[in-house]
């Protein structure tokens, strides 16, 4: 999760952008789509969590 | 699934399309969101269907079975307090809890700027960035156990969020599976999928608070708009990552209040109204319909819910005028409800009938009509109003 003073506006169904995760390896060595995927996968669901707790009244 | 219970199942979905489509069915569909009703009809108290959900959908099971509805929600009891719990939020009263078994459970919005989830002069980063104030401010404040980034970490806060994230997705895999159950053991539609709500009605009811928010307008009004705007994506995105996949059944935006008493129709012409537009516009581009679940008396703002293109919502009355409604908007949308609440609880049976019958005389005489009560069924409606509303409509409301 980007921290608190991250102000680039995070589009809809992202919480930690694959744009910033990327950087963290040094290289891929396989399929950097493949690692993408799942990424962003599992990121919105983590985005929909937090966003569940809003919608719900 | 039973050949028998499959046939029954597209029947009713036909029924319940075609209202909401402004065509005339074989009769008029009923709809009815039964809430804590559904419980004291199987015979839990409140605190075990808010708090257990599979009771929950026991017994929302147990009127689909004994009811002829055509469609209804696997659960309306909507919060599900194990979660709630589990995951350490701390906006709720909850039956059992906070308050007698016997007690529906209750948002308790914050009332002050001190309670606030969002605090006045926090705009600019909550429009930033909505996603990472909600995680980073707005988590730690409505959670009892979550800390704020550059706190010292607890267990308390780690196991909040793994288990809400958990129990997140063990609601959802029942939900699916409710619905099945729904269909295959009664033959019963699931009414609505996906959840809407208007960024005007989320600023209010989880960040700034209603009373903080009605200052905001006066104090800082282009903050407000732009606050809604930062919404707004996201309340779409919502939306359809919710929705049903065959866009067959609609999203439910539930409405909490830009109505009349608590906005004047000018504020909700500036505030409320452009974004929540916009987003019904979108979804409507895209072939989805809106259930416009106008809680309270929305018939001041009729105008400005004409200007949304035809058949794009189906125009749910609670409180308001439901001849009036059909009068000004029942050229573009179906509607549904206009069953005082009130009348289900304090009313008999024949008063139940008669106004039935004068509603769907008058507002579903052509179809586009789906019988309903004006707000969801909590357990002051009578067992015997309920079923004389069914019985009534599934007599009377055939189309000849």
């Amino acid at each position: 999760m980007p921290a608190k003073k991250a102000k680039k506006a995070i589009k809809p169904g992202v919480c930690f952008p694959w744009e910033e995760k990327v950087k963290e390896y040094p290289v891929i060595l396989g399929d950097p789509k493949l690692v993408q995927k799942s990424w962003e996968e599992l990121d919105s669901l983590a985005y929909l969590y937090l966003w569940f707790c809003i919608m719900q009244s | 699934m039973s050949e028998e219970m499959e046939r029954l199942y597209q029947k009713r979905m036909s029924r319940y399309v075609a209202a909401m489509k402004k065509e005339k069915p074989d009769r008029v569909p009923i709809r009815p969101f039964a809430a804590e009703f559904a419980a004291k009809y199987a015979g839990y108290d409140n605190q075990e269907v808010t708090h257990d959900v599979d009771m929950a959908f026991d017994a929302i099971l147990e009127c689909a079975r004994h009811f002829d509805w055509d469609a209804t929600v696997g659960n309306m009891v909507y919060v599900w307090t194990g979660l709630t719990e589990a995951a350490g939020l701390n906006y709720y009263a909850i039956p059992g809890i906070d308050k007698p078994p016997s007690d529906a459970f209750q948002y308790v919005e914050p009332p002050d700027e001190e309670s606030a989830f969002m605090k006045a002069d926090e705009y600019d980063e909550f429009i930033a960035d909505p996603t990472g104030f909600i995680a980073n401010v707005w988590m730690p404040r409505a959670n009892r156990y979550a800390v704020a980034p550059g706190e010292p970490n607890t267990a308390k806060n780690n196991l909040s969020w793994l288990k809400g994230g958990m129990a997140m997705l063990h609601y959802f895999n029942k939900f699916g599976a409710q619905i099945g159950r729904m269909r295959a053991e009664t033959g019963t539609v699931h009414a609505i999928a996906g959840c809407l709500k208007a960024p005007f009605d989320i600023l209010a009811d989880k960040f700034r608070g209603f009373r903080q928010l009605c200052a905001d307008i006066h104090r800082q009004p282009k903050k407000v708009l732009a606050a809604c705007e930062a919404l707004r994506p996201h309340m779409y995105f919502n939306a359809v990552a919710g929705a049903d996949p065959t866009k067959t059944v609609p999203i439910a935006i539930w409405l909490h209040r830009g109505c009349t008493p608590f906005l004047s129709p000018k504020q909700f012409e500036t505030f409320f109204w452009p974004t929540c537009k916009k987003i019904v516009e979108d979804l409507n581009a895209e072939g989805r319909q809106v259930l416009w679940y106008a809680e309270g008396d929305w018939n001041p703002n009729l105008k400005y819910i004409a200007e949304l293109p035809a058949k794009s919502i189906v125009y749910h009355v609670d409180r308001a005028d439901p001849f009036e409604v059909y009068e000004k908007v029942g050229h573009k949308f179906a509607i549904s409800g206009g069953i005082p609440n009130d009348l289900l609880a304090y009313g008999t049976p024949d008063e139940v009938r008669a106004r039935c019958k004068e509603v769907i005389d008058r507002v579903g005489k052509n179809g586009g009509y789906i019988m309903d009560a004006g707000a969801i069924m909590q357990d002051d409606s009578t067992i015997e109003n309920v079923k004389a509303m069914t019985e009534f409509t599934v007599e009377y409301g055939v189309y000849r």
